[in-house]
């Protein structure tokens, strides 16, 4: 059984249908790779998907609650003049479901912290949000999906302008949440990353979609099966001694 | 010596209409500030004073309709400010056109409506009571509605507190929740119009704005923290109530110009020589060595 289902689904932006007769299943625990080219109507399903854009036709069967629903854009608005912590951006997470009246107490403190820890950030607890590199500001923002306890995530290309560290911390944190069932769907563009992050595919062409594995996407690409995965270089100077 | 800070510090508040004064000042302080602070964060520190203008067709009309009544001025003022903030809000929303230069329209004509109705029906007295306020003529009537309406907006910006960080700083965030964040931008706008109609008896249309955003920006160069701005902002406006009311007192100054005067004087010596951002600030090459601060 799976969590999000699309039928027949027909999505449009001002008057003009950008994606149509959508069908299929993203299995719970697996990580879906949405792949398109600008304008092919990525960003669209994922509205579609949020419940932030209502189908022309068709419709989208989601039992998950809005508020286990998590969205990280590619392009956030997010204010940073206003003066926060990092912390206090993760501590945001918790209000969808603890909502928005009721205080934070211990457990809430000690989440927040295994998930700093998690992701390599605790030093930055208290470093305000103006001051991060983008790689930082990042991991700060999964942590505010971890703290959220996301089972719907949708990402918009993660990995632009971050550094190494952060991509290999933020693909073991997606690989760990498909592992606990969290339905994860994530735009990507560079054919490595869908290589050692996705299970299916999703590629969206012409205003339609069609269903796909990465090592068939892959092997297209290159007319040869799948390429083993690049070691990762170890960004660190060498030892004095 | 102790004479001394007796006849400067608690003999003026011997008289009812100081001790009135006073009151009605500090609830104010404690509901202003934090508003101004918001109002900041969300790059909105003018539509305050937009908003004072709003309220001002309300408040003559109340003043036409029953006389020198803060009730019946009040709801008027509420009202007018609601009306015009929803009516800048559907407008931009309606055209694409931003909604400050919807908001400044509106508010232009607020003025001129709010001053004709006052020039028309009352007499020049009035009208300078409406723009400046008088915050000596405070009576009870006067000191239970300001305090009721402050208390009420402390409260409200407890309850919706949150809301409000995560939609000045991610209102994405919040649509996502399926919270449409005009809600929260609603009656944060709202809590706005009742504080500047709390304020206006005490300073006036125009000046009450004063005590909202002055210690807000003033707060700006000493904390970096939420909690540090709003509490540096309800502290400097406390410290410019019960000082201009002094002032005002000691050297027959009009009360409303002192108090915000004086927290002008705050913001110039802060911008000067505040901790963060300030002049002084920028001049201080100073940075702690990598070895002793936080890593990153």
């Amino acid at each position: 059984m799976s969590h999000l289902q699309l039928h027949d689904l027909q999505l449009a932006q001002g008057g003009r249908t950008v994606l149509e007769h959508l069908e299929g299943t993203f299995e719970d625990g697996a990580i879906t790779a949405l792949i398109g080219a600008n304008g092919a109507g990525k960003s669209t399903l994922i509205q579609a998907i949020m419940g932030m854009l209502t189908p022309i036709a068709g419709r989208i069967d989601c039992d998950i609650p809005r508020e286990r629903r998590a969205w990280l854009p590619q392009e956030l608005p997010l204010d940073l003049t206003f003066p926060m912590s990092v912390e206090e951006l993760i501590m945001t997470g918790t209000w969808p479901s603890h909502g928005a009246l009721k205080g934070y107490c211990g457990p809430h403190y000690r989440q927040a912290r295994e998930v700093m820890n998690r992701l390599g950030i605790s030093s930055l607890a208290h470093r305000p949000l103006g001051e991060l590199s983008g790689g930082q500001r990042q991991r700060a923002l999964m942590g505010r999906t971890l703290m959220q306890e996301a089972e719907l995530l949708l990402l918009d290309e993660p990995f632009a302008n971050v550094d190494r560290e952060t991509v290999e911390v933020i693909t073991q944190v997606l690989r760990d949440m498909a592992a606990n069932g969290t339905t994860i769907i994530v735009v990507l563009h560079d054919l490595e990353q869908l290589a050692r992050l996705a299970d299916c595919a999703l590629v969206l062409a012409d205003g339609h979609g069609r269903w796909s594995t990465p090592a068939e996407l892959i092997e297209r690409q290159h007319g040869h099966p799948m390429p083993q995965t690049k070691p990762i270089l170890p960004f660190a100077f060498p030892d004095p001694s | 010596m102790l004479a001394f800070l007796d006849t400067v510090f608690l003999v003026p508040f011997d008289y009812g209409f100081m001790k009135r004064a006073l009151i009605a000042s500090l609830a104010l302080s404690l509901a202003a500030p934090p508003l101004g602070v918001f109002l900041m964060m969300r790059g909105m520190s003018l539509i305050g004073d937009a908003m004072a203008h709003a309220i001002l067709p309300g408040v003559a009309l109340g003043f036409l309709l029953a006389g020198f009544s803060l009730p019946m001025m009040s709801l008027g003022g509420v009202l007018s400010g609601l009306l015009v903030a929803g009516l800048a809000g559907s407008v931009s929303q309606m055209t694409g056109h931003r909604e400050d230069s919807a908001m400044a329209s509106f508010f232009l004509i607020s003025l001129a409506a709010g001053v004709m109705l006052v020039s028309v029906g009352g007499s020049s007295v009035d009208l300078t009571h409406v723009l400046f306020g008088s915050i000596l003529a405070v009576d009870t009537t006067a000191l239970v509605l300001i305090a009721g309406m402050s208390s009420l907006i402390v409260m409200l910006i407890a309850v919706m507190f949150r809301a409000l960080v995560v939609e000045c700083l991610d209102p994405l965030f919040l649509r996502g929740q399926g919270i449409r964040s005009g809600w929260v931008h609603g009656l944060f706008l709202g809590l706005v119009v009742l504080n500047l109609t709390a304020g206006f008896q005490t300073l006036g249309t125009l000046m009450a704005v004063g005590l909202m955003m002055l210690p807000a920006t003033t707060a700006r160069f000493w904390s970096k923290r939420l909690e540090g701005l709003i509490g540096i902002a309800v502290i400097l406006a406390l410290a410019a109530s019960v000082g201009g009311l002094l002032l005002s007192y000691h050297l027959s100054l009009p009360s409303g110009p002192a108090i915000i005067l004086l927290a002008g004087v705050g913001y110039v010596v802060s911008a000067l020589l505040g901790r963060h951002h300030s002049l002084l600030a920028k001049h201080r090459h100073t940075a702690t060595p990598l070895d002793t601060g936080e890593a990153g």
